[in-house]
């Protein structure tokens, strides 16, 4: 407008807003600024509206997120929870895939309880299962660096090694299409670590470790997990326990966190306890 | 490319001359063949080169201190097209979760849930191809990392997730 008059196709309602409603004139600068995809969440959404095909399975946790937690809780006592003896290879693999699993969560417990000899022992026991299932490839480096870094004292480290091994595990089992397997290891760490949970929970219970417990949907997801398994597989006797054991826990972990009494927390432990003993139990 | 284009002008001629028509089935197998070998490496390297990027936008993270999960997520999703991934995330810890795409002009994002569908996250951030949330848990639990496609130049977009925690 470089004239006094306005011409009818003009207008001037950018004087008006400033003159009149200086708040719509900053929204209308706003709305300059804001590219027209704005990401606003909504505060709340139905997750109903997600078919089971929009929703990705559950991610299972690796150990060290559970450690990281306790290791904020205090210092208990992890040499009354390192297991004994040193189980032998099984012929099964469904168990071998079982113990690998328990192994390397031992692994952890040793880690927390800085014993060197243990983790090292540990780290050969993890090359040695990992090889009757043909995965030895893949954790060699892992079970060295676990080796190297227990004789520095470098825990962090070997804890990363550890929870590195369980992947690297994981993912070489499911590029041999061994899905299910890969779930077994899985499975075995998932029960030897609440084993070792409800243990340390027991002996100093407190709402906030209890509430670690309260992990619903990953005992639902592996019961489908052994659900969605091989009828040979699904008919191990180990597994077919290991699921009806699953079934008892679920209901108590369902519990919101606050609610998880001593005697929930006993009867888990005690359920694990059992289920892992028979993993680790020497012969076939 | 070329390799596509040749094989399939071969099994173009085959067809003229029925003398060749039991060729011309095992050209046009191996001409399949080839397409899914050319094509289907193209779809993985999209989804693998999204990864590398979700874990570019971890790396500031993982300086702070925050362990990264080797583990990603992924897929491709349509503009607006939604997934929940579903986690189980642990009261004491903090969280980030970050989505990135590779594809040039696309823009999405991540934002967390309870299992009541509320928003729960701490904060987050939207930065074209790549976008973040944190969130130390109130209680243990499930959780719901919702991924979206905001805007995008393809009709589907790759994308990928990781979380750290500390």
């Amino acid at each position: 407008m470089f004239h006094d008059k306005t011409l009818p196709c003009e207008g001037n309602f950018p004087g008006f807003l400033m003159k009149n409603s200086p708040l719509l004139f900053l929204g209308f600068c706003l709305s300059l600024i804001l590219p027209v995809h704005a990401d606003v969440a909504p505060k709340k959404i139905a997750l109903s509206d997600f078919p089971a095909a929009a929703v990705d399975e559950v991610v299972v946790p690796v150990p060290s997120e559970i450690f990281s937690v306790l290791d904020k809780l205090g210092n208990p006592n992890w040499k009354d929870q390192l297991g004994e003896g040193r189980a032998r290879t099984p012929q099964d693999r469904a168990r071998t895939a079982l113990l690998l699993g328990n192994i390397i969560a031992e692994g952890f417990v040793a880690v927390e309880a800085e014993d060197a000899e243990k983790v090292k022992d540990i780290g050969r026991q993890v090359l040695t299962l990992a090889d009757a299932i043909n995965v030895r490839k893949s954790v060699i480096t892992r079970c060295k660096s676990i080796t190297d870094k227990a004789d520095k004292g470098d825990w962090k480290g070997v804890r990363a090694e550890f929870d590195g091994a369980l992947q690297d595990v994981r993912e070489a089992m499911d590029e041999m299409n061994d899905h299910d397997l890969s779930q077994l290891v899985s499975l075995g760490g998932w029960l030897r670590g609440t084993e070792v949970l409800t243990g340390i929970v027991q002996n100093g219970f407190s709402q906030d470790g209890a509430e670690l417990l309260h992990q619903p949907e990953l005992v639902n997801y592996f019961d489908r997990c052994i659900g969605s398994m091989s009828p040979r597989l699904r008919k191990n006797p180990l597994v077919s326990h290991i699921r009806d054991v699953l079934r008892k826990i679920g209901p108590i972990v369902h519990e919101s966190g606050e609610s998880i009494s001593p005697d929930n927390v006993k009867s888990i432990h005690s359920l694990t306890r059992e289920v892992n003993s028979q993993i680790t139990a020497l012969g076939n | 490319m070329k390799m596509i284009r040749h094989h399939f002008v071969a099994a173009h001629l085959c067809l003229v001359d029925r003398r060749w028509a039991r060729s011309c089935h095992a050209i046009g197998f191996l001409c399949a063949f080839f397409l899914i070998c050319c094509v289907a490496p193209r779809v993985h390297a999209t989804v693998d080169d999204s990864i590398s990027f979700a874990y570019e936008a971890a790396l500031p993270y993982y300086k702070q201190g925050f362990s990264i999960r080797k583990d990603a997520w992924g897929g491709d999703l349509g503009v607006r097209e939604r997934k929940a991934v579903s986690t189980q995330l642990f009261k004491g810890n903090t969280y980030w979760f970050l989505m990135a795409t590779d594809l040039k002009g696309a823009t999405l994002s991540v934002h967390l849930y309870d299992d009541r569908g509320n928003l729960v996250e701490n904060e987050s951030w939207q930065k074209g191809r790549f976008a973040g949330a944190r969130l130390n848990p109130k209680a243990t639990g499930t959780y719901f990392a919702i991924v979206q496609i905001l805007k995008s130049p393809e009709d589907r977009t790759a994308w990928a997730l990781v979380y750290g925690y500390k």
